[in-house]
């Protein structure tokens, strides 16, 4: 499989009144065509930030992507012009948002908002447009297409909604789809639904998909190779398997410990990462989760360390200390 | 839905009687009435059994509930009885110069929704560039001056610069459209621009919020022109206030045009409201407030369909 996407050392900043932020600070990281990849992490790592840079809609002008680069399909999209970048999204690249609340236009009928893209990138007549768009739906799984085209989104509920999203951001076959925290404001039986969906629609579809979360449990079922981002960096890479069976940061290692799981015997209580997450205008010179970190060594304040290679697969990490963390761990 | 448009049509009516019953009775308390200023005009003094003989023509010798039973009851037969001042029916006095008046309004609405419009959604677009500043100065500018001065500002420079005066003397649009539109243009202008100040403030800040929604983020996401994510997605979600904005405004420039009518030498509706008091002619201050009342609560009915059209979320019942 080739590489569809390919994020090279993306650096996103935004000035506010406190400072810089360095939301994305340096990340790299690719998706192979027609693969699923997580990016993980909790609130304010930089993950959705990495969407949005993709699709360029980081909201200018306190938002800036500041340097790097983005190669979709052989092409750097930071050096396409606005109206090529145009043809790009919502074409070639569809995105899902988390709210599907606010997320539609409430004044628009769903028949409209679907269409639109149909018409404006595939250059589909208004009727032909229709058609899809009810086959769309029925792809989506929202029966009596015909007569929901007609409705608004407030007489959609949050799922169908979210369903909308999707058949929105897969309606013009495009070959990678961010979902950023697509899940997140769904109840959580309409939750499993809403990914077997998409689990579906892209082995269906063939096209690729970025999942961004901070549910471990999304990642683990759904996706084949997870980056977890901390602070504006990816601080480990592997497949979705090894992350679980194998994590080698402390970071991970901690959100792993945090999650209740059923299949092992109750433990007196869950083990929560001590602290809170840095303050992105002051990061510190060295290892941004050192503060947190129970295996930190004088060579972490000084110093940040890169991803690397624990064991020569393309597990990689990026802690001094992996090495006694996976010993004592296994223990 | 036609069930709400009929309740909202029944309610028009406790309201207007209210609105009747208040400007009846108001106008009863101001000292002096047309008897005694018609007569007093000439000679200054009167006999009071002429003053008493002429009271009676008008039955204001009878108890005041009895006067105001005799008038709504015309009222509800669309009859507002003579002027007590000039003696001609309510509606030949109104009548040309409701016409001149809501021609004024309606031109004014037209001159400042056209200018708002663009405007604040070019503001919006471009806060804090230059353009917003130019934007937000021409509106600040617009509410600071006077209608009236702008007025005569316009007459002066016409006759200064362009050595030529509209013309002085109303002529109906249907008789001649361009003299007509020659004279009604600049207090239209003058009017419509103090509304449009108001109007593109409103219209600036409406897209301002609406920018920030997620759904223009979704909008701009699925790779649409920019036209179209602004003119589709964003406007329409914007205008809910800004038509609040111009309803009020064109409601209150139907009577409301005092000064610039004199400006102008417009016999409108604002003058003769203002002769009709100081005549104290009871029957026409009463037609007048009724016509007026009557139209803002129309405005405003017609507001709150139009609110139902432009966001679906809103249901009547």
């Amino acid at each position: 499989m080739g590489v569809l996407l390919s994020v090279e050392n993306l650096v996103t900043q935004f000035s506010t009144s406190s400072g810089l932020v360095r939301a994305v600070d340096g990340v790299s990281w690719d998706v192979l065509e027609g693969e699923t990849v997580a990016l993980v992490g909790e609130s304010g790592c930089g993950k959705s930030v990495s969407a949005l840079s993709i699709m360029r809609l980081v909201s200018e002008p306190a938002g800036r992507i500041v340097s790097g680069r983005i190669m979709f399909k052989g092409r750097d999209l930071l050096a396409l012009s606005a109206e090529e970048m145009r043809h790009v999204r919502g074409r070639e690249i569809g995105m899902i948002f988390q709210e599907p609340m606010t997320s539609l236009n409430p004044v628009l009928t769903i028949g409209r908002q679907l269409t639109e893209g149909l018409e404006i990138h595939l250059g589909m007549t208004p009727s032909a447009a229709r058609a899809r768009a009810t086959e769309l739906l029925s792809l989506v799984g929202i029966t009596d297409g015909e007569r929901r085209l007609r409705q608004y989104p407030h007489q959609f509920s949050g799922g169908m909604r979210q369903r909308m999203m999707i058949a929105m951001a897969v309606a013009c076959n495009p070959s990678l789809v961010l979902a950023d925290e697509p899940t997140t404001a769904l109840d959580v039986t309409i939750q499993a639904q809403i990914l077997e969906l998409m689990q579906d629609l892209s082995r269906r579809l063939g096209v690729a998909m970025l999942i961004i979360t901070h549910n471990l449990g999304v990642v683990a079922r759904y996706a084949d190779r997870v980056n977890v981002m901390y602070a504006g960096h990816i601080i480990e890479r592997g497949t979705a398997r090894e992350i679980y069976a194998n994590p080698q940061h402390p970071y991970t290692y901690g959100l792993l410990r945090s999650v209740p799981r059923l299949d092992e015997p109750r433990r007196e209580r869950l083990a929560p990462i001590e602290g809170q997450p840095p303050d992105l205008t002051r990061l510190p010179r060295g290892c941004a989760f050192m503060p947190r970190c129970r295996w930190r060594v004088d060579r972490c304040e000084a110093e940040a360390p890169g991803l690397r290679a624990l064991n020569g697969t393309d597990h990689v990490t990026a802690c001094w200390e992996a090495e006694r963390l996976v010993k004592e761990t296994r223990g | 839905m036609w069930k709400y448009l009929l309740k909202r049509s029944l309610l028009m009516i406790p309201t207007l009687l209210g609105v009747a019953v208040v400007i009846f009775f108001l106008i009863r308390i101001i000292p002096g009435d047309v008897v005694e200023l018609r007569m007093s005009g000439d000679t200054g003094s009167v006999s009071e059994e002429i003053l008493k003989s002429e009271r009676a023509r008008f039955g204001l010798d009878k108890p005041v509930w009895q006067q105001f039973v005799t008038w709504i009851a015309g009222v509800a037969r669309l009859d507002f009885g003579t002027s007590m001042w000039t003696g001609a029916p309510i509606w030949d006095e109104i009548k040309l110069r409701f016409a001149l008046s809501m021609q004024v309004a309606v031109m004014a609405t037209l001159i400042a929704v056209s200018l708002a419009i663009p405007l604040g959604v070019i503001a919006a677009l471009k806060q804090d560039s230059w353009i917003d500043y130019a934007v937000r100065i021409f509106s600040i500018a617009g509410l600071a001056t006077p209608s009236f001065w702008l007025g005569i500002v316009f007459i002066l420079s016409l006759l200064i610069i362009f050595k030529w005066l509209p013309p002085m003397v109303y002529t109906p649009f249907w008789v001649d459209p361009w003299q007509n539109i020659q004279q009604l243009i600049w207090p239209a202008l003058a009017v419509g621009y103090r509304y449009s100040a108001v109007a593109t403030r409103m219209t600036r800040s409406a897209m301002l919020e609406v920018l920030r929604e997620d759904y223009i983020r979704t909008a701009r996401a699925k790779g649409l022109w920019q036209k179209l994510v602004l003119w589709r997605h964003a406007l329409k979600n914007a205008m809910l206030p800004v038509m609040t904005v111009v309803g009020i405004e064109f409601a209150f420039l139907l009577g409301g045009l005092v000064v610039t009518e004199q400006v102008f030498n417009l016999n409108g509706l604002g003058l003769l409201f203002v002769q009709a008091v100081a005549h104290r002619d009871y029957t026409l201050i009463q037609a007048l407030v009724m016509l007026v009342a009557g139209f803002t609560i129309l405005v405003n009915f017609a507001m709150d369909v139009m609110y139902g059209w432009l966001d679906p979320r809103i249901r009547y019942r």
